[in-house]
């Protein structure tokens, strides 16, 4: 009984920390897809969070700094694909998938010029304890995005943005401004994500860590529904799976096959909801 | 240049019709006077704000009416938006100028009526002193008309200058005060509309004579096309269990406002969509000539040369096909045809068909669609957007093509154009063939109270 109450109460504690990076992620697609733009480049903006935290909070010694300077790397990249987006007219994918290749050989590289070794860096100081402060706030995050898109102007003008752009250019607003605040605003939230997973969860970075939780963002938009909500469930659904991997490992069943859960989950949820979800209708198409 | 040299002036007070055939630079006026285009040369002047309603509403579907017309300047309570607030706003917009609107309603719910009427509410909450109509009513039934222009004429007797870009004349005839007529680009004439006539307008439009359509030959009828308890699309657009009949050398014109069943009829009639009951074909073609609705959708590739899209479709028919491969010879020999017997405007048949005006592109899915002179011709809208001199043009074409023995099945949402071609009228309500007129027996205003639902 004791043994089964413990393995739940792992389970849960470790669903939320594995969903806590989906989450914030995951409302960084919501918010940048609202608007028009599809989010390809969130792994790469997790990246770049997740590393830059780990290079200002060792030097600096200050972990705030970290996590803060994590968030505007993550913003600058979100600033980038915006303005990739909406003034160059780049096509989002390209554009989204050059930030991720950007994102992820920068940071390689750039472990070798701070820390003088490649594939992970030394050890910095991180929240340790203080990480529910980040678990909690992606939560609190979800429900601000939701006030933001559902009752405020700016947030209207962000969803009319992302169903059809030309009637926001006739009400008198630039819908290309909208649109470059909104992925920036999401960039930011995938940088904290990034940093939740380099200084919150561990305390250093690593090649690879944010493996393909990008990703796996995505698909929580999309089976949220594009709502922030929608995407925080759907978050915690994948965070669950990667939680199983963990709380199985000594079941027998192979680790490789329990690494590839939350994948399998993601696929299995996507193809399940083909032809019953509507996209933005301006999603990813260029103003 | 798509408007060269323009002097135009707007009274208040007073509705100016602006009329051009397609592509005379009428919408291009519009958006420079508004804003959105900024001339080369020369200045726009108002006394007071320009709005403009265009011709494809710029709305969001998903949002709610109120959050359409208040989208920017949303009334707030803090840092959120007052809804209660807005809702009160719109319904007393609405009120001030005499419609009828739920804020609450989502748009993408609302008929296309409705829909303009939130577009215009939305550029009346600015109170403009100025405002623009591009062709505000090419997708309204007859009665959304007359309410739309009963709106229109009391916005102008309260003081607002009022432009309306349209090709109909009728309307201009009926309720504008001067007209302004433009062609390639310049306005080639200016007048009081109560001193001029439908005529010289139509005249003034086309640069000379309006081309007449090819005479109605006696033919002999024979079965060609049957269709029996014909049953096809689903929701609020489908037809159910509709019967008729149309006989080689004859056109049957399909009429209705849009949404009454026309688009799951033409789509199963020409084999792109399923149906139920019986469909009986005699003819010795292999297929028959199809005018889908929507040129860009469903008819053309628009980077390909002419000579591509003429075979688009045929690409397998023993001619067209060689062995593996394409005979380009003969695609080029078919493209060519067309071009010269429907006189499409093109560079040559290589040229990209999106470089070619709507009016040359619709000519070429027409010329197409008579290639082989087929049995049976499907003609869906086929002079939806296309100038007089074209429309005129393709409208010969399905008559010759009648005379010659074919049977023409015409669905159109232009009474006009149904009233001039067709032998025999079916008129379409809700799926169901409420009525059907021999060319004889023709009675328009019968016509026009079945297509709105009334006996």
């Amino acid at each position: 009984m004791n043994d089964a109450a413990s393995v739940v109460m792992l389970i849960v504690s470790l669903t939320l920390i594995k969903a806590t990076p989906l989450i914030y992620a995951a409302l960084a697609g919501v918010i940048s897809e609202r608007s028009g733009v599809i989010n390809i480049g969130l792994e790469g903006m997790m990246v770049a969070g997740a590393f830059t935290a780990v290079a200002v909070s060792g030097p600096t010694g200050s972990v705030v700094l970290g996590i803060i300077a994590g968030i505007i790397a993550g913003a600058l990249f979100g600033l980038f694909l915006g303005i990739l987006a909406t003034k160059f007219r780049v096509d989002q994918i390209v554009a989204g998938t050059g930030i991720n290749l950007i994102a992820i050989g920068g940071a390689a590289f750039a472990l070798v010029l701070v820390f003088g070794q490649p594939g992970a860096s030394k050890e910095v100081p991180s929240l340790e304890g203080a990480s529910w402060i980040l678990i909690a706030l992606a939560f609190a995050s979800a429900a601000g995005l939701h006030g933001l898109l559902y009752y405020t102007p700016w947030g209207l003008r962000v969803r009319a943005c992302g169903e059809n752009p030309h009637a926001v250019a006739a009400a008198g607003l630039n819908p290309l401004r909208t649109r470059i605040i909104a992925v920036t605003i999401g960039g930011a939230l995938a940088g904290l994500g990034g940093a939740y997973l380099s200084v919150g969860e561990l305390n250093l970075y690593s090649d690879g860590m944010v493996a393909g939780r990008g990703f796996i963002a995505l698909a929580a938009v999309i089976f949220g529904r594009w709502t922030p909500f929608g995407a925080t469930g759907a978050a915690i659904f994948f965070g669950l799976f990667e939680a199983l991997q963990f709380a199985l490992q000594r079941s027998g069943i192979p680790n490789e096959a329990m690494q590839a859960l939350p994948y399998i989950a993601a696929l299995v949820a996507l193809a399940g909801l083909t032809g019953r979800v509507r996209a933005p209708a301006a999603d990813g198409v260029p103003y | 240049m798509a408007v060269d040299g323009v002097d135009l002036d707007l009274y208040a007070g007073e509705i100016h019709a602006l009329v051009g055939e397609n592509g005379a630079g009428k919408s291009t006026l519009a958006n420079i006077a508004f804003g959105t285009v900024k001339p080369d040369a020369g200045t726009v002047q108002a006394s007071g704000t320009i709005g403009l309603v265009h011709q494809h509403f710029e709305l969001v579907g998903r949002l709610r009416v109120w959050q359409n017309i208040l989208l920017g300047r949303e009334p707030r309570r803090g840092l959120v938006i007052d809804a209660a607030g807005a809702k009160a706003r719109v319904l007393q917009l609405a009120s001030d100028n005499g419609l009828e609107i739920d804020p609450d309603a989502f748009v993408e719910d609302l008929p296309i009526g409705i829909q303009q009427r939130v577009e215009l509410l939305r550029e009346l909450q600015r109170e403009p002193s100025v405002l623009l109509l591009d062709e505000p009513t090419a997708a309204l039934a007859p009665a959304e008309i007359a309410s739309f222009f009963t709106t229109i004429t009391h916005l102008a007797e309260r003081g607002t200058a009022i432009m309306i870009v349209t090709h109909k004349l009728q309307e201009v005839i009926s309720y504008s005060v001067r007209t302004s007529v433009m062609r390639h680009g310049k306005i080639v004439g200016s007048m009081l509309t109560a001193s001029t006539t439908l005529d010289d307008i139509a005249r003034e439009m086309v640069g000379g004579e309006i081309p007449a359509v090819a005479d109605r030959a006696p033919t002999t009828p024979r079965p060609c096309l049957s269709v029996r308890d014909f049953s096809a699309g689903s929701g609020s657009n489908r037809v159910t269990e509709v019967s008729f009949d149309v006989q080689g050398g004859e056109i049957v014109g399909v009429a209705g406002v849009e949404g009454n069943g026309q688009s799951p009829l033409a789509d199963a009639l020409a084999g792109v969509a399923t149906y139920t009951g019986t469909l009986t074909i005699s003819s010795s073609k292999k297929r028959p000539g199809v005018i889908p609705q929507d040129r860009h959708r469903e008819a053309l590739v628009m980077p390909w040369s002419i000579v591509e899209n003429a075979i688009l479709g045929r690409q397998h028919d023993p001619g067209v096909q060689k062995g593996a491969l394409l005979d380009r010879k003969v695609a080029r020999a078919d493209a060519e045809s067309i071009v010269e017997r429907l006189d499409v405007r093109a560079a040559s048949v290589d040229v990209p068909i999106k470089t070619l005006s709507g009016g040359n592109q619709q000519k070429v899915v027409v010329g197409r669609a008579l290639l082989g002179e087929p049995d049976l011709v499907l003609a869906y809208q086929p002079t939806r957007g296309i100038d007089v001199g074209a429309a005129a043009l393709v409208q010969s074409r399905l008559m010759e093509a009648r005379n010659a023995g074919a049977a023409v099945l015409l669905v159109s949402f232009e009474l006009d154009e149904i009233l001039t071609l067709a032998d025999r009228i079916l008129v379409l309500y809700r799926g169901n063939i409420v009525g059907t007129f021999d060319r004889a027996e023709i009675d328009r205003a019968q016509i026009g109270r079945l297509m709105a639902g009334s006996k």
